[in-house]
């Protein structure tokens, strides 16, 4: 492995612990298969909230039920060299500790790759929604960081990206929200489940993550793959995804309007202090 | 009005509030902003702890790998902190490999934990020559408004406090080690260093907990590391104005106090969590 001089090394190679407790883990596993399948169709809790940091031009921070948290930036038009209409830049970054089993090595060729997809995939599910015609030769930025990984980790990044852009005051056509499904192995009752958990994702013989555009009802971005069964299964999966979306835009107007009002408040309270002042 | 001269003379802006001893944000010239912290909250990694100075976030995670020790070093575990400043935190980074000021950061990290002895690296051999803990530890800032240096030391401290190691025996016939995940304890921290930044304006004045705005106005820094039993781990000043001796002494002083401070909120959050 190439050294990496930019960063402090430690061993050469290392291993978690878990490698050596597999056998106790995979225990637990099918136990908690077995044990209470769940409905596929439930949505776990969903927080959102907008605009929480100071150097950013607008921010959000989504985590769900299962464990993942997503932090978004995103800065609004700045002066871009090409001429040409508006660009949208993505960057999708994963914490060294976000992941349950081994620390990924922030440098690596495989982190990088999987960094440059997910930045991919984020970019083709927002730039429907973002008005990019108002904003000739602009350039507007979105990184994303995943702090936890809990399952449905790229479906949090775009509903996060989504917020974050609309908290900077970009022009969009609507929210993007985010979704993912998964059906897991043949053996088992093969349904679509919605949102699934990190030990479901593993496991799931398909995968899929949607993002729709709510309130126009029209889809930005379908990405899965895997053995899916047939293409009825397919087109079932897709509606109970866009289904899952819709529930979910409720809570991300509601967060975009409560950070909009503590804006508010916030300015009025300094306004009062200057007056009087 | 106030705005506008803000933006035209920043330096002559601040010059008339360290006049009168105070900043715009209000804080006396000791003061420093409100912290918080919050420990435990990433649940993938063995420790984690996330730690607010003003607006300055950072967050800090630990994972433990099992690795076989150095050869020059067979009863020796390793520490391996790394900094990284994400575009997010502030538009003055771009993303990609860490910059300058994370390449610092890292080291002065590494320095902070070699010279105060916080964590011995043979508490962390397991087995002499053959298995040893790897800590990797992963200093992340999500906001940056100054004075990085001093929350990360922080956050790194209250992670580290809350790392939970699971057992590990090597089992003697098989030569294969054995991890219980259900068996687990803490790390042994010996030392609790706490560190304290200090900006130097116009030769002269010194300022705690300097703000990005301050740190760009500021014509030096000065870190002061302490540990609880009030003695000096490290001074880092990296160029700048020049100090008299008088002043460093008082900079040493106010460490000494603001590690009381610190130690009480850290124990304070411990307590807490081992309570429930």
């Amino acid at each position: 492995m190439p050294l990496d001089h930019r960063r402090l090394c430690g061993p050469e190679e290392s291993q978690p612990p878990s490698l050596w407790a597999a056998l106790a883990a995979e225990d637990e596993d099918e136990e908690g298969a077995g044990a209470a399948p769940r409905d596929p169709c439930s949505l776990r809790p969903l927080f959102a909230r907008a605009g929480l940091l100071s150097q950013a031009q607008g921010s959000a921070y989504v985590e769900l039920g299962s464990g993942t948290k997503v932090l978004c930036a995103a800065w609004g038009p700045r002066e871009a060299a090409e001429p040409g209409p508006g660009r949208l830049l993505c960057e999708f970054r994963r914490a060294p500790f976000a992941g349950r089993g081994a620390r990924g090595r922030p440098g690596g060729l495989a982190e990088r790759e999987a960094e440059r997809e997910a930045a991919a995939a984020l970019r083709e599910a927002l730039e429907p929604a973002v008005r990019l015609g108002r904003y000739p030769r602009a350039r507007l930025a979105v990184s994303a960081l995943l702090l936890q990984d809990g399952g449905s980790a790229l479906a949090a990044a775009v509903s996060a990206a989504a917020l974050a852009l609309a908290d900077a005051g970009v022009e969009m056509y609507d929210l993007a929200v985010g979704c993912a499904l998964c059906r897991p192995p043949a053996a088992t009752a093969a349904a679509w489940m919605l949102q699934p958990a990190e030990p479901e994702e593993r496991r799931a013989a398909a995968r899929l993550t949607l993002a729709l555009l709510p309130a126009l009802n029209q889809v930005s971005a379908v990405l899965g793959g895997g053995q899916g069964g047939p293409p009825e299964d397919w087109a079932q999966a897709l509606r109970l995804g866009l289904d899952g979306c819709h529930r979910q835009y409720p809570v991300l107007r509601q967060s975009l309007l409560r950070a909009a009002q503590r804006r508010d408040a916030a300015a009025a309270a300094t306004a009062a202090a200057a007056s009087v002042a | 009005m106030a705005a506008a001269f803000r933006t035209v003379e920043p330096l002559e802006y601040y010059r008339r509030f360290l006049k009168e001893n105070c900043r715009p944000d209000g804080r006396e010239l000791g003061e420093f902003r409100a912290t918080t912290v919050n420990i435990g909250s990433i649940t993938t990694a063995d420790g984690s702890a996330l730690v607010k100075l003003g607006n300055t976030t950072v967050i800090c995670g630990v994972k433990a790998e099992l690795a076989a020790p150095a050869a020059d070093s067979t009863n020796k575990g390793y520490i391996v902190p790394n900094v990284e400043l994400p575009s997010l935190c502030s538009e003055r980074f771009r993303s990609g490999p860490p910059g300058e000021e994370a390449q610092a950061a890292s080291q002065f990290i590494a320095d902070v934990i070699e010279n105060s002895q916080m964590i011995v690296k043979e508490d962390l051999c397991i087995a002499n020559g053959k298995l040893a803990w790897v800590l990797y530890c992963d200093i992340i800032c999500l906001d940056y408004d100054g004075n990085l240096l001093d929350a990360s030391v922080f956050a790194l401290l209250a992670a580290l406090k809350n790392v939970q190691l699971p057992s590990v025996i090597i089992n003697e016939e098989t030569g294969l080690s054995e991890v219980n995940l259900k068996q687990k304890s803490p790390l042994t921290i010996r030392k609790h260093p706490v560190a304290t930044s200090f900006a130097i304006f116009d030769d002269a004045l010194l300022i705690v907990d300097p703000t990005a705005e301050e740190e760009d106005l500021a014509t030096g820094t000065v870190t002061i590391v302490t540990d609880e039993e009030g003695r000096l781990c490290s001074v880092h000043k990296p160029g700048g104005s020049p100090l008299t001796g008088a002043k460093l002494q008082d900079c040493i002083t106010r460490a000494i106090t603001r590690h009381k401070e610190v130690k009480k909120l850290i124990d304070k959050v411990i307590k807490s969590i081992m309570s429930k």
